[in-house]
């Protein structure tokens, strides 16, 4: 890393060490604020590590170390395939988002025109309009593509429904950047699209973490979709395989806390490393300009 | 080998739009179709005309459901933006660990939300969750039973679904920023700004489109809450706190599909009016 | 240097959009092998399902079976039919699928002759006299209690209500701390058998099995006469509310809480089904001979006490299926006496087979003589599928809550909620 940039993103900050009265209390705030955060995240580990004695009114302050969950679940889940299946239809899917959805954001933030505007409120619309509607004529749909049990219908699907918001977040975010930076790339004989590219999309890293963090995070979790076009044990992705533990009457809990404790290591990673470029992406750029 | 790129750019949203037609669109128009129909999931449909939409104004549950609903998201759609947005300036700040401590503000929103359910009940259960017993160890006895009363019910969903949802509301105002270009606080700092000068003339006016954002999408979030109702009363006692989307799900599955189409058909109304109102002030402040 | 990775990445991109968006289906050429679809919602035999699979493919070389669990069976299975898409064998069947034709006439299969002829009666189809179902298996309901309780205060099965109430209220008076019975009501569907057993088994008393279920499909039953079923029942459970026989969160308390307020002996008496004495003696392998099983009273005088004896475990294969008999074969073989006893024993439930000899719970002696010695209920399987469980349940929540204002006006919400259903 170079460090200068550093120093210059040291430069916009307070300096949060405990030297004055104000710090303490921020300090205090933050400290106050992680421990409200932590308790659902505390309760999942205790429930993870549940013995099945006394069932969930058993449930104290210290753990019951109850380990062999974490197998049990691992194994009745099937979670290591769920996994894998979660992440390559995960990654596929915020893939296909960010490249369709930035360059889509950016022609509709530049060139607004009327195929532009079109589209964009058709999207506009269509984020508000309750996805359960069109359930049954998409599942027709997939079984004549033969996207029933496939990564790649899921990842469509879930791309698909993702494109509304991730646009209109790049939308928004291009349009209060300057143009002048693209405008200088085009003198030097680029075309728009290529500015974009070269330009723009680097420029736009905390945007693009944020669509990949929180747009991500929700195929990560998808269930709704996953239900209907998921359907043999090979494609399974977490939440399904988390589904197992629901009986017809009740649920296994700590079995089911065990399996998401599990399932959402991977994403909590995909956090920390995506939230870096927050700071990243933008000093870069920054200094570029 | 080089492709002449020089008109593209007008044209690139057509790739997303396409894919976006495809798997959306006109499945959802042929959908939409089905709020004209009596159709229960598995006869033949037919025809009924406007039958749905008129039921939808008699239908008692229905309009308790709408009530609900726009009582919560007024509620938790203010109340997650000023959080996030809290969270956010706070979280810009360097210290050290403040990495952590945004994930962990995260991690509410990453329980997978089928667990999330029974987690949020283990807590706040009246009698028996833990909240309860820490009161009752410390002396405050509960007698009353907020799931009972359905506005402090209503008070205890909209909390849990800001602590839930505001990591997520606050990462966009991160993006938003840190988007700031660092020219601008340099140059306050030169010309000796106060903390709430830069706020006012540098800070706020950048972050308008992460506001935009917050502000619609949480709109839109609140307006189709179900995840934390069903998970903290499951729309009881009766159905006092069940919100329309919980409706539209149970319609659904339960012999009344064209029915729920028309009444995901009104929901998107109501959800249409707030947001085209926030829409058209935020296109004059753009203008300005 | 710039417009090196900018290319990079737009390969990177285009890559990432071609790979994800191929079809991963790899297809053998030239199969002619039959493929049955079996959908199944039974999420307590996922992996047991899976192994009777393998067996049964490894038996008939030529078939395999595409096997399919879903959590959310009932909901997934319209979608499918919606879409056309009619699975060849499942576990998920409603009246109204059977009265759309969806199902294969079952009459002439040779396994009707193994099976107990109050199942075959329960899978009879009414309109038709066919039978487009077959269960495997019986499931009963009733009052679980506290054996040692019982005994230390030398209570036995109430014939009666007062003999109920009078029950409950030993049972309060000698251990104050404890709930005498327990609901689970947070859970609505736990009320919903409340209605199922309480309410719905008075009308199978009084008109029959046969003549209940035929009622139900044409909705002939007055819920709301005066002094009728419905605000006999609703008096019941208020009368039991108001003497504080119940415990102070009925509403609130989860089927969790219920289970665990049995296991540990703080709830005295639950209404339940024999699937709840499994998890019984999880959470607390002491009660696996501490688990009474009782008959509940009836709330109209002058009735017996009744016990819930249903048909479970159905199969049924669709009617437009192009390998009907490659799934009777299928069927034929999960019906087998020794896949049968593994079933039964897997999941704590009497085999319907007069053949299957399994030892399946800790309470099967108690089952045995309730099943002899009171009135036999069923599951409503004729009532409506629009009817649920969870839509009851909370007419039960409302009138604990205190929502309506008499016995009688709960009885007009629940004619309503019936009329509404057909």
């Amino acid at each position: 890393m170079k460090p200068n940039t550093t120093i210059v993103a040291d430069a916009r900050k307070t300096r949060l060490s405990p030297r004055n009265r104000l710090d303490w209390y921020l300090l205090a705030i933050v400290v106050l604020i992680s421990c409200v955060a932590i308790i659902p995240f505390y309760l999942l580990v205790l429930l993870a590590l549940k013995s099945p004695i006394g069932g969930l009114a058993a449930i104290r302050l210290m753990p019951d170390f109850h380990f062999v969950n974490f197998i049990t679940a691992w194994q009745r889940s099937a979670l290591g395939k769920a996994m894998f299946n979660s992440l390559v239809m995960t990654a596929g899917g915020v893939g296909l988002l960010v490249f369709l959805s930035s360059m889509a954001g950016y022609t509709i933030a530049r060139f607004p025109g009327k195929l532009n505007r079109t589209i964009f409120t058709i999207l506009l619309l269509c984020m508000m309009i309750p996805g359960i509607i069109n359930t049954v004529p998409l599942y027709t749909l997939l079984i004549r593509l033969k996207g029933i049990n496939t990564y790649w219908a899921m990842i469509c699907v879930m791309a698909v429904n993702a494109m509304p918001f991730a646009i209109f977040l790049y939308s928004s975010f291009i349009r209060a950047m300057p143009v002048s930076l693209e405008e200088s790339a085009i003198i030097d004989g680029c075309s728009w699209f290529e500015a974009f590219w070269r330009i723009t999309f680097p420029l736009i890293g905390p945007v693009t973490s944020s669509v990949v963090i929180l747009q991500g995070l929700g195929m990560w979790n998808n269930y709704a979709q996953a239900v209907f076009f998921l359907q043999d044990k090979a494609h399974r992705n977490i939440p399904l395989s988390i589904s197992l533990f629901f009986q017809q009457y009740g649920a296994d809990w700590p079995l089911m806390a065990a399996a998401a404790f599990l399932g959402l290591l991977p994403a909590v990673a995909a956090f920390l490393v995506f939230q870096r470029y927050f700071v990243e992406g933008i000093t870069a750029g920054a200094l570029k300009g | 080998m080089h492709i002449d790129t020089g008109s593209w750019h007008r044209y690139m949203a057509l790739p997303a739009f396409l894919l976006f037609s495809l798997f959306f669109l006109f499945p959802l128009m042929q959908g939409a179709v089905l709020s004209f129909t009596d159709w229960d999931g598995f006869s033949t449909p037919s025809f009924i005309g406007f039958q749905n939409f008129v039921d939808f104004l008699h239908d008692a549950r229905a309009l308790q459901d709408v009530r609900t609903t726009v009582l919560f998201a007024l509620g938790s759609a203010p109340l997650l933006n000023l959080c996030g947005l809290a969270l956010a300036l706070l979280l810009n700040k360097k210290f050290r660990g403040k990495q952590v401590v945004r994930a962990l503000l995260y991690l509410p929103a990453v329980i997978s939300p089928m667990i999330m359910g029974s987690i949020w009940y283990l807590l706040l259960q009246p009698k028996r969750g833990l909240f309860a017993l820490l009161l009752q160890r410390v002396g405050v006895s509960g007698q009353g039973n907020w799931m009972l009363s359905s506005n402090l019910a209503l008070v205890i969903i909209v909390l849990v679904n800001v602590w839930q949802y505001a990591g997520m509301t606050m990462v966009i105002y991160l993006a938003g920023l840190q988007a700031i270009p660092l020219e601008h606080y340099e140059a306050a700092d030169i010309e000796g700004a106060s903390s709430s000068q830069t706020f006012r003339h540098i800070v706020f006016p950048q972050l308008i489109p992460s506001l935009k954002i917050n502000i619609i999408t949480n709109i839109i979030g609140s307006l189709s809450v179900f995840e934390a109702i069903l998970a903290l009363t499951d729309g009881g006692p009766g159905y006092d706190t069940e919100s329309l989307s919980i409706y539209i799900l149970r319609m659904c599955y339960g012999n009344k599909t064209g029915y729920s189409t028309a009444v995901a058909l009104m929901l998107f109304l109501i959800i249409l009016i707030p947001v085209f109102i926030s829409l058209r002030f935020f296109n004059k402040v753009e203008e300005r | 240097m710039k417009r090196r990775t900018t290319m990079v990445s737009l390969i990177a991109a285009v890559v990432l959009l071609a790979v994800t968006v191929l079809p991963v289906v790899a297809q053998g050429a030239g199969e002619k092998e039959i493929v049955l679809d079996y959908f199944s919602g039974r999420v307590e035999t996922v992996d047991w399902d899976a192994e009777k699979i393998a067996g049964f493919e490894a038996e008939n070389p030529g078939i395999t079976v595409e096997y399919e669990f879903q959590k959310d069976a009932s909901n997934v299975i319209k979608v499918k039919l919606a879409s056309g898409e009619v699975p060849d064998i499942t576990t998920v069947v409603n009246q109204d699928f059977i009265d759309q034709g969806i199902y294969m006439d079952l009459s002439d299969a040779a396994f009707w002759n193994r099976i107990l002829p109050s199942v075959k009666d329960l899978c009879t189809d009414l309109r038709t006299g066919k039978q487009y179902k077959v269960a495997t298996n019986v499931t009963m309901g009733g009052l679980f209690y506290n054996k040692a309780v019982f005994t230390e205060l030398g209570l036995s099965d109430a014939q009666t209500w007062e003999q109920f109430v009078a029950n409950l209220e030993a049972i309060k008076k000698a251990y104050p701390d404890k709930t005498p019975l327990f609901l689970g009501g947070k859970d609505s569907w736990t009320l919903g058998h409340f209605v199922e057993f309480w309410a719905h088994g008075i009308v199978k008393q009084q008109l029959g099995i046969p003549g209940s279920r035929q009622a139900f499909l044409d909705n002939t039953v007055e819920w709301d006469a005066p002094n009728g079923i419905m605000e006999n029942f609703a008096k019941a459970l208020l009368e039991l509310r108001d003497k504080g026989l119940l415990n102070s969160d009925a509403i609130t308390a989860t089927y969790d809480n219920q289970k665990e307020a049995f296991a540990s002996g703080e709830a005295v008496i639950i209404n339940q089904g024999m699937w709840v004495v499994g998890d019984i003696v999880k959470l607390n392998p002491a009660m696996a001979t501490n688990i009474g099983f009782g008959p509940f009273p009836s709330v109209v005088k002058g009735l017996s006490p009744m016990v819930l004896c249903a048909e479970d475990s159905v199969y049924a294969i669709s009617a437009t299926s192009e390998h009907q008999d490659a799934a009777l074969k299928f069927l034929e073989y999960m019906f087998s006496v020794e896949v049968q006893k593994e079933y039964s024993e897997a999941r704590s439930m009497p085999s319907a087979f007069i053949d299957v000899e399994s030892n399946w719970s800790p309470i099967k002696d108690d089952a045995k003589r309730l099943a002899s010695a009171y009135v036999n209920i069923n599951f409503s399987t004729e009532a409506p599928s629009g009817l649920s469980v969870d839509d009851t349940g909370r007419l039960i929540q409302k009138l604990l809550n205190g929502d309506y204002a008499s016995p009688k006006v709960f009885a007009t919400e629940y004619q309503k909620l019936w009329d509404n259903a057909y």
